[in-house]
């Protein structure tokens, strides 16, 4: 009876043994995975801070009014020319 | 010697073997293997005692040992916070780059090629490079904030001695017509003017670190804790909103150029908010790039320069007597033929208008008018009005620099000082302190405290004339804008606009040029409801134009005809085509 006991106990040791170092494996991965996106996602808010500025940079102001005016050739409109409508209003 | 008769040898020839002698059978002591005995147990347990010391007792070193072969200290990086303008675009924003460096031994034995090649990545001449590679400094910079595809050119190269560190590089989209508002930092990431300075504290990241532990192909497998966590900087959204800042930026630089002054400023304040819209500065500087930055360029002249703002601050001594029910609007003075004494004094206007009401004292801007009404008043309650409007005061707008002005203690007024206190001599405040005190006419009477940042909630005013005066001082200011006031050239197509303008006489080494004026212009738009307060400074224009009336109205003109129309307000006046008087009626002073 202790005998069988004994193996029993022996062979849930080396089993629980075992699993401990399966889930080591699969933390490590996992933390490694982990890191990998942390890094990804640093790299994607480096690009969206670029981007944002080159938002800002090519939607300035100047840049627009200059090629409104040179290469679309738009002017600014003056109340004289604008029909106002007003909502509600016949 | 003889051999045996049997041949055999035999020891001693006894009989007895050797190895049974009994001279040689040795009787040792009992206590020796008992010391024997005893040294080798004591040794095995001074094993076991620092076998047991070393594990359990102080086993801080050897595991601390054990740690630097595995456990890595990591950086974590912050960076600096954004800064946004009300809508969302981007005004300052870091970017990560590097520092090249070199070790100076180490980068000896290059070939001159690459040296050539690393000084055209790097932008400068190859004799600077080669100087300072020949520095008796063992570690040098090279050039700091490289970005990043230089860089890993640079490092391409293989030269041997290249150092590269990360640092994060401050980049301004909107260049020199935000530079004034968004200020800049330096080298190290620090700020060092306007909001950059002032929200210092905010912006900056704080890096942090952690340990991990990393196995053999350096990939960390185990996170084990922080030493000190990051903290990135705040973003901040400012009050500003770039298409009004560009518009105001725009109509002081040709307003400037136009008039050939020295310098130009003007902001814009939302009436409702507090909030500044915009503050433009003319001349300006390019913030990404300040090489060879000037204090002209630096100055921002709307918060650190104070002048005497002269007749737009009119309408303060008005409203205070009719808010104490001493004049009406209606309330007639003789201003005479344009020369009047006081205190010793002679005060004169432009023309002789004879006798006119408070109105036409506005309309006209009387010198003398303003005076007669002073004269109702008492120091303290003028004193008093000036110091709630805030000037003279330490203003809290949570911008560096920004300065107090001069209002002198009411009980050293003599009469003369008082009467040109009543037009806006003798006292001096920043364009933004006038700006500020005249929301209390686009607003009901009350004043609000501004703000740089978006402001989300209504904000509370404090009131300092009542609602009545305030909308009787809208009146009055918006005649001045009509045909026969000083300030004809302030009319806005399409919408009613109304303010009022100032020349005053700049003080040159302690006296009062007859040669260099300040133009100024104080007004708001649409006055059927108020959304802008707009204050424009054209200082010393050297042109043949030179009053406020001439300067800065048209460019106040200019700017709320455009920034109405960006903002989509609509129109309140029918009247499309302005007419300017061909001799616009000037201003006394």
């Amino acid at each position: 009876m202790t005998g069988k006991l004994n193996v029993m106990l022996t062979t849930l040791l080396v089993g629980c043994a075992l699993s401990v170092v399966n889930a080591r494996y699969q933390r490590n991965h996992l933390v490694n995975d982990l890191e990998k996106l942390a890094s990804q996602q640093r790299q994607l808010d480096i690009d969206w801070a670029q981007l944002q500025l080159d938002q800002s940079t090519l939607g300035k102001n100047e840049r627009i009014e200059q090629i409104a005016r040179t290469e679309l050739n738009m002017a600014p409109l003056s109340p004289a020319r604008t029909q106002y409508l007003t909502e509600g209003e016949k | 010697m003889k051999a045996g008769a049997n041949g055999s040898r035999v020891a001693a020839g006894k009989g007895v073997a050797f190895s049974k002698s009994p001279v040689l059978a040795v009787r040792l002591p009992d206590w020796r293997s008992r010391v024997v005995l005893f040294v080798l147990f004591a040794a095995f347990a001074a094993l076991a005692g620092r076998a047991l010391w070393v594990q359990a007792m102080d086993n801080q070193f050897l595991q601390k040992k054990g740690a630097s072969r595995y456990m890595r200290t990591e950086e974590l990086p912050a960076t600096r916070g954004k800064i946004f303008d009300r809508n969302g675009m981007v005004l300052a924003s870091s970017l990560p780059v590097k520092s090249v460096s070199a070790f100076t031994e180490d980068i000896k034995g290059t070939p001159p090629e690459k040296l050539r090649e690393l000084a055209r990545l790097l932008d400068m001449p190859e004799a600077d490079l080669l100087k300072k590679l020949a520095s008796n400094r063992s570690y040098v910079y090279l050039k700091r904030q490289v970005e990043m595809d230089v860089v890993a050119r640079i490092e391409k190269l293989d030269i041997d001695g290249i150092d590269t560190r990360k640092e994060y590089k401050r980049f301004y989209p909107q260049g020199e017509v935000m530079a004034h508002i968004v200020g800049f930092t330096n080298v190290e990431d620090v700020g060092q003017e306007a909001i950059e300075l002032a929200q210092q504290k905010a912006l900056a990241g704080q890096p942090g670190s952690r340990r991990v532990i990393k196995d053999r192909l350096g990939r960390i497998v185990e996170d084990v804790g922080m030493q000190r966590e990051p903290h990135d900087g705040k973003d901040l959204t400012l009050s500003v909103d770039s298409k009004l800042q560009y518009i105001a930026f725009n109509s002081v630089k040709e307003a400037v150029d136009k008039f050939h002054a020295k310098a130009g400023a003007a902001v814009v304040l939302d009436v409702h908010t507090g909030e500044v819209l915009a503050l433009a500065n003319w001349p300006t500087y390019d913030p990404n790039n300040r090489a060879h930055l000037t204090g002209e360029q630096l100055r921002n002249r709307v918060i650190t320069d104070t002048f005497e703002p002269g007749s737009t601050l009119k309408p303060f001594t008005v409203a205070l007597a009719m808010d104490k029910g001493l004049v009406k609007p209606s309330t007639l003075f003789d201003t005479g033929g344009g020369r009047y004494s006081t205190g010793g004094h002679i005060i004169r206007d432009t023309h002789a208008h004879g006798v006119i009401d408070v109105s036409t004292i506005i309309q006209k801007s009387s010198n003398i008018g303003t005076t007669k009404i002073s004269e109702m008043l008492s120091a303290q309650e003028m004193w008093e009005m000036f110091t709630k409007v805030g000037f003279g005061q330490a203003p809290r707008y949570g911008f560096p620099g920004a300065v107090a002005g001069r209002v002198r203690p009411y009980k050293s007024w003599r009469t003369v000082a008082k009467a040109n206190m009543s037009f806006g001599q003798g006292i001096s405040m920043s364009l933004l302190q006038l700006a500020h005190a005249w929301l209390i006419f686009a607003r009901d009477g009350d004043i609000i405290p501004l703000s740089f940042q978006k402001v989300t909630e209504k904000p509370v005013g404090q009131q300092v004339i009542s609602a009545k005066t305030a909308a009787q001082m809208r009146t009055m200011v918006e005649s001045v804008v009509g045909p026969g006031g000083t300030a004809s050239q302030a009319q806005v197509a399409g919408y009613r606009a109304g303010g009022k303008t100032g020349t005053a006489q700049k003080v040159i080494d302690g006296r009062y040029s007859q040669t260099h004026y300040v133009g100024s212009f104080a007004g708001m738009v649409p006055m059927s409801n108020p959304r802008f307060l707009i204050a424009v400074m054209i200082d010393d224009p050297t042109g043949p134009i030179h009053t406020g009336g001439g300067v800065a109205a048209p460019t106040f003109a200019a700017l709320a005809a455009n920034a109405l129309r960006a903002a989509n307000v609509p129109p309140d006046s029918t009247v499309t085509d302005i007419i300017i008087p061909e001799h616009p009626f000037e201003e006394s002073n």
